[in-house]
């Protein structure tokens, strides 16, 4: 042992140093400090509706914020990367200088010991060894900041990735929500509208009944419900054959029922102060009148009406 | 938008309000005093019976006859029904009769029949009457008479007067031979009996309110007198025969006093009443005029009578309370004369010279007084009201012959009764 430790002395001081070296590389990139994704803050749904222009730049304005905030972390964790890489090159620097100097004093204590052996040729073999060992520190040191920057690359892509995912989300639960209140106002709206239909219908047929009535009452005051009036009393006065007890002093009334046609379906006389053949001539008067005229306007059919007998004679 | 709603359904409301009581109410003031359409379909009946005697054809004549009525003609009847199951109503309906009337005679044993008969209206399918009457042969016909009083009654409101009978004088012959008679006969002029003949006249008979006695004017001791007879015994006797005049009587409502128009010795003629159980007299007018005619009124308080007294023949009337001062009731026209009272009172009938002829008037006594005259002929006289008030028979000429006429009580419908031989003069329609 002592002497594979004598023959591979530098081997084996290199293979110290390298080991050193990735131990200390790999320290760094495990301490690299883990850091929390910027919290997402979930867009408040507002129960009012506004309108889908404000919306869009609502959300464009969001998405912009995301990605200038996603891109901001980035550039702080590369930055942080790059520090850290530094930090552990100079670290790993120094304490290489260290063990070097270790080294020297190790070897000169060495070539104190052993002087005399071979100070020529193992000076230049020490010097070539040397810049064997500078070469292999430095790949050594630019391999470690190669998988620092690469875990940091990682690191970052995990993060960029985390972000999108996690902005994906976001934007599918907008968008749920946004489908949801869409949907919810679709339907507020459909039931406002059938609302304002349906009052419409109201407001539409009430106004037709109040434009019938008005129709009606303006016929029915006017001269057509007056001819329909002297139509009727012709027809009946030039049929009824007046018994003699129907003279002045008679009033009865009878109650007529016809259908549209004027074909008369009952007749009863009420009220009436004459004998049983004044009611009966009246009643057949009104049967005898069937069928009765018809009105110069639709409007003023009436489907029960009362005939007055009162003769002026 | 609730508002206006609301505002809507306010004057909506208030439409509706004023329709309520906006109802149609058309009056009617006027009618018509067309004659009622009627079919009288002919009774079934066994050929002994029809042989004799047509009951639907007297009822459908009685009732036409009155003027109210206009009967179907058979021959536009499309079935004839006996009983009311039969009737199909529609279709008479569409021959636009307002009532019809169905039956049948069955024989009722030896000589004897049930007349069956129904009265329905066509216009609401109501039955108005379903009645049997029986009579034997020569009953047959004042059975008839009664069904026409019954629908006649049922339809119009007031009695029938088909089954009541008529006096009047028939004159036969010419001078020096003349044959008066005094006849009873049916309302329709059918079916008359001689009461009274002799040869020289007869004249004035008037019914005994209870319809049992005439009074009449006889010539036969050739000198007026006054006789009432009794019809079923044929019993008569001479209440007044005083010297002069004895003419003209009129029952009182109560049948116990005649009014009679007697002459003073200086011919002077006055109405007087005659008590016919103590043989009183009471003079009631006294004036240089000739009065005469008396018709009492249905209280027996006062006369209604034609005097001169102011120039041409007019109607007063008069109480029967001695020193009652006489009215006059006519003013219009020359003559008026032989007043005659309706049975209610609310109008009287009299003669009344119109364009030269003598013809048929009345006046509303419980209006204005209002005159109408009913006749068109130029001798129309003696007028008298029927039982019912709905018409006066009065005597007519046709062609230089004395005939007897009807006409309604609103003068709307005249009618001449058939007329057997001679000159009829003086009806006198007998009460109930």
């Amino acid at each position: 042992m002592r002497d594979f430790l004598r023959e591979h002395r530098w081997a084996v001081v290199v293979s110290v140093l390298l080991h050193g070296l990735l131990v200390a590389g790999l320290v760094v990139a495990t301490l690299n400090p883990h850091r929390t994704p910027p919290p997402v803050q979930p867009l408040p749904i507002d129960a009012t509706v506004v309108d889908s222009q404000v919306l869009h730049a609502a959300q464009r304005a969001q998405s912009d914020q995301e990605a200038a905030r996603a891109r901001a972390a980035a550039d702080a964790q590369a930055a942080a990367a790059a520090k850290a890489a530094e930090e552990a090159r100079a670290a790993e620097e120094a304490k290489a200088a260290e063990q070097a100097k270790a080294a020297e004093q190790a070897k000169e204590a060495e070539q104190a010991k052993e002087a005399e052996e071979a100070k020529a040729a193992e000076q230049a073999k020490e010097a070539e060894q040397a810049n064997e060992a500078e070469q292999a520190k430095a790949a050594a040191q630019a391999k470690a900041a190669e998988h620092a920057k690469a875990d940091a690359a990682r690191a970052a892509a995990a993060e960029q990735q985390r972000l999108i995912d996690a902005r994906k989300a976001a934007d599918a639960k907008q968008a749920a929500e946004a489908r949801q209140a869409a949907e919810a106002k679709q339907a507020a709206d459909a039931k406002r509208a059938a609302d304002e239909r349906a009052r419409a219908d109201r407001e539409a047929e009430l106004r037709k009944q109040l434009a019938d009535e008005e129709h009606r009452s303006a016929v029915e005051s006017g001269p057509l419900r007056d001819s329909y009036i002297a139509r009727l009393r012709n027809k009946i006065q030039s049929v009824w054959i007046k018994p003699p007890s129907a003279s002045v002093g008679l009033d009865c009334l009878v109650e007529v029922t016809q259908i549209p046609g004027g074909e008369v379906t009952g007749a009863r006389v009420t009220q009436c102060n004459g004998d049983a053949a004044a009611r009966q001539s009246i009643e057949n008067a009104v049967y005898r009148a069937s069928p009765l005229p018809d009105p110069p306007d639709p409007a003023l059919f009436e489907r029960n009406f009362v005939f007055r007998f009162k003769p002026n004679e | 938008m609730n508002r206006r709603i609301s505002c809507l359904a306010a004057i909506g409301l208030m439409l509706f309000c004023s329709r309520t009581w906006a109802e149609l109410v058309v009056e009617i003031t006027k009618g018509q005093s067309d004659a009622i359409p009627i079919a009288i379909v002919p009774f079934s009946s066994p050929e002994a019976a029809a042989a004799s005697f047509d009951v639907a054809q007297l009822v459908s004549d009685d009732l036409a006859r009155s003027g109210r009525f206009k009967s179907t003609d058979r021959r536009d009847m499309i079935e004839q029904p006996h009983t009311g199951a039969g009737i199909s109503f529609d279709d008479w309906r569409r021959l636009n009769n307002d009532y019809i009337v169905v039956g049948q005679v069955q024989p009722l044993g030896q000589d004897r029949f049930n007349i069956t008969f129904e009265l329905y209206n066509i216009l609401n399918h109501q039955r108005l009457l379903g009645y049997q009457i029986s009579a034997n042969k020569p009953g047959l016909r004042l059975a008839s008479h009664q069904v026409a009083d019954m629908v006649f009654e049922k339809i119009l409101g007031i009695r029938g007067a088909f089954a009541t009978r008529v006096a009047y004088i028939s004159v036969l012959g010419s001078l020096p031979h003349k044959d008066y008679r005094l006849i009873v006969a049916d309302a329709d002029g059918e079916n008359p009996h001689v009461v009274m003949q002799s040869g020289e006249p007869l004249m004035s008979p008037a019914w005994s309110p209870d319809g049992q006695s005439l009074a009449y004017v006889s010539f036969e001791n050739r000198l007026p007198s006054v006789y009432v007879q009794t019809l079923k015994t044929g019993e008569r006797q001479r209440v007044s025969a005083r010297a002069g005049v004895n003419q003209a009587p009129a029952w009182s409502p109560d049948g116990k006093k005649l009014a009679l128009t007697l002459s003073t010795r200086d011919g002077n003629l006055d109405i007087y009443v005659l008590d016919l159980t103590t043989q009183a007299l009471t003079r009631i007018t006294d004036d240089p005029g000739i009065d005469t005619e008396p018709q009492w009124s249905k209280d027996g308080q006062s006369l209604y009578f034609t005097s001169d007294r102011a120039g041409g023949p007019q109607i007063y009337r008069i109480g029967t309370q001695s020193g009652d001062k006489p009215r006059r009731l006519t003013f219009q026209g020359s003559y008026n004369a032989r007043p005659r009272l309706s049975p209610d009172e609310s109008q009287l009938a009299f003669v009344t010279q119109e364009d030269g002829g003598y013809r048929i008037a009345t006046m509303d006594l419980r209006g204005r007084g209002d005159v109408q005259v009913l006749t068109k002929g130029h001798f129309d006289v003696s007028p008298s009201y029927a039982p019912n008030g709905a018409e006066i028979i009065y005597a007519s000429r046709d062609r230089g012959r004395g005939v007897l006429a009807l006409v309604s009580a609103d003068g709307r419908v005249q009618e001449r009764l058939v007329s057997s031989e001679g000159e009829l003069q003086e009806p006198a329609w007998a009460p109930f």
